[in-house]
């Protein structure tokens, strides 16, 4: 019992390995680099809350719009829409992946088509979405499931075929049947590409919902830069930018890639 | 009473990888196991004797002649039949544990059965405390001594070793060659142990089966009568009966290798 407390408290400290003290203070130096150029030219230029707010400008305006509740709001509903759209994107993604990998005159079939739709983007289907469904919930959503589905298939396609045929054989020569080599060879091999396919499809997902926002005018951080720019609200830009490559930062770097490293060392792929 | 293992007349041809020339691996092979036998085949490198085992193994289809384990036809692999493989075979994913009872699980074996099946295994190979480590965290010797429970556990007919110790240092190997004997002498499984290490044939055969260099076919039997307890590196090494077995064995085996020149 006592070992099991051990193992999980040894496994919580290899996870938390992957942040650092130095690493903090390293991006803290970095911002305040940025922030001090930015603030510099700010200063420099003519009419700068058209063109360049400087920060503190910048930072202000984020108290009026979090007082006022709409940034919360705004923050909310993209998050929800990311989430959503990822996690369909992902469910459907990783066992058409899985399935299509498991046949290799299937998966070279599908490869090139999946190839295909890898490249095609999200912003390039979006007038064909809004020809069906409009400038609705739905047509954003289906922009995200579209963008974080490919990766997340490709990779996972990619990885179950890239696990080493002497597994497959040695689970066969144990009398495993094909079901339970699926289960306890394919999958698990598969597992390191599933957790890096679904860190892409995020990524990329991430990126949609903002385009999506945008074109579709439905309310949320992509909606609020957009509309900026309209209003000749530069402070509101620079902020909704802000907020959306810190968010992603965040999520990445501290949910994501742990993530991912965590599952690569524990699936054991790590051969010495 | 029929013999356990039984090769009948298996010939066998393959196109080449690359260049899809026809390559004759194997030429009318024949020879039986009995039950409780340990065979070595040993042979010059491409002989096609790791053909001949992934023929037994199920994992290569083949037409000409046959394998017959207890009189069935081997047309697939099966749990009848234990493999353990040169190396890279263990799952990564797995403790040592799990690994050793993978087979047991297939079965259908509840857990709490397992357990102590497994941890008998672990201790026959010498892995007490080493359980819950993963295959990344062991050393080459150690892993292929996880390979070999695993196969023993799920208690197959006969055992099927494809130079389980090519890949491990010279001092490991010869420990390893040591344990396979001490748990040859506790097991009495039926095995066919290939290898091209003369040494290594001569030490833990009772019969040694030289193959000829392509395309394979068995030119001669060697047997060694050394009883099984008495096979320890230290004394065989002076032992005449083992010099000349591997003496002799050497000399076939090298026939083969300057032929070719």
């Amino acid at each position: 019992m006592s070992n099991m407390l051990t193992e999980k408290l040894n496994r919580f400290k290899a996870f938390w390995k992957y942040f650092s003290a130095a690493e903090a203070i390293n991006n803290i130096l970095v911002v305040c680099i940025i922030v001090y150029i930015w603030n510099f030219i700010s200063g420099a230029i003519d009419n700068p809350a058209r063109y360049l707010p400087a920060p503190d400008i910048v930072i202000e305006s984020s108290y009026d719009l979090i007082y006022k509740g709409l940034l919360p709001v705004y923050f909310g509903e993209t998050m929800a829409r990311l989430v959503a759209g990822s996690f369909i994107g992902l469910a459907l993604g990783i066992p058409f992946g899985l399935v299509l990998g498991l046949n290799r005159t299937v998966a070279d079939i599908f490869q090139p088509i999946l190839n295909f739709f890898q490249s095609v983007s999200g912003i390039a289907i979006f007038p064909i979405v809004v020809i069906w469904w409009g400038n609705s919930e739905k047509t954003v959503l289906a922009i995200i499931l579209y963008t974080a589905f490919f990766p997340v298939a490709f990779n996972v396609l990619s990885g179950v075929r890239t696990v080493p045929r002497r597994y497959v054989q040695a689970a066969q020569t144990l009398g495993a049947s094909n079901w339970q080599i699926i289960k306890d060879v394919l999958i698990p091999g598969a597992m390191p590409h599933i957790a890096t396919g679904s860190r892409l499809s995020i990524g990329f997902g991430w990126r949609a919902v903002i385009a999506g926002e945008m074109l579709a005018g439905r309310q949320g951080l992509g909606w609020m830069i957009f509309t900026g720019q309209d209003a000749d609200r530069t402070h509101e830009i620079i902020l909704g930018m802000a907020i959306i490559g810190i968010t992603w930062i965040v999520l990445d770097r501290y949910l994501l890639r742990p993530f991912e490293a965590d599952t690569i060392e524990r699936w054991g792929l790590v051969q010495r | 009473m029929s013999a356990k293992l039984i090769v009948d007349g298996l010939s066998h041809h393959y196109p080449d990888e690359y260049t899809g020339i026809d390559v004759h691996a194997l030429d009318n092979i024949n020879f039986e196991v009995e039950e409780g036998d340990f065979v070595a085949i040993v042979g010059p490198s491409g002989c096609g004797k790791t053909t001949l085992l992934n023929i037994l193994a199920g994992l290569l289809p083949y037409r000409v002649g046959g394998a017959y384990v207890d009189g069935v036809k081997i047309e697939g692999p099966g749990p009848e039949r234990g493999v353990v493989f040169q190396e890279h075979a263990i799952l990564p994913w797995r403790s040592v544990a799990r690994n050793i009872g993978h087979g047991l699980e297939i079965r259908g074996m509840p857990e709490a059965q397992r357990d102590e099946i497994v941890a008998s295994y672990v201790s026959l190979v010498g892995l007490d405390g080493f359980e819950d480590r993963y295959p990344h965290e062991l050393s080459g010797g150690m892993k292929q001594r996880v390979a070999v429970a695993r196969t023993l556990c799920a208690d197959p007919e006969v055992m099927l070793m494809d130079e389980p110790f090519a890949a491990v240092d010279a001092q490991t190997r010869i420990t390893l060659q040591e344990e396979i004997n001490r748990i040859a002498i506790k097991t009495k499984k039926t095995t066919v142990f290939i290898t091209h290490a003369v040494d290594e044939a001569a030490f833990l055969g009772d019969k040694c089966y030289v193959m000829s260099r392509r395309p394979g076919k068995i030119k001669a039997i060697v047997d060694i009568k050394i009883p099984r307890e008495k096979r320890i590196w230290q004394d065989m090494l002076a032992d005449e009966e083992f010099i000349a077995a591997r003496d002799n064995i050497l000399k076939l085996v090298r026939e083969e290798v300057t032929n070719d020149e």
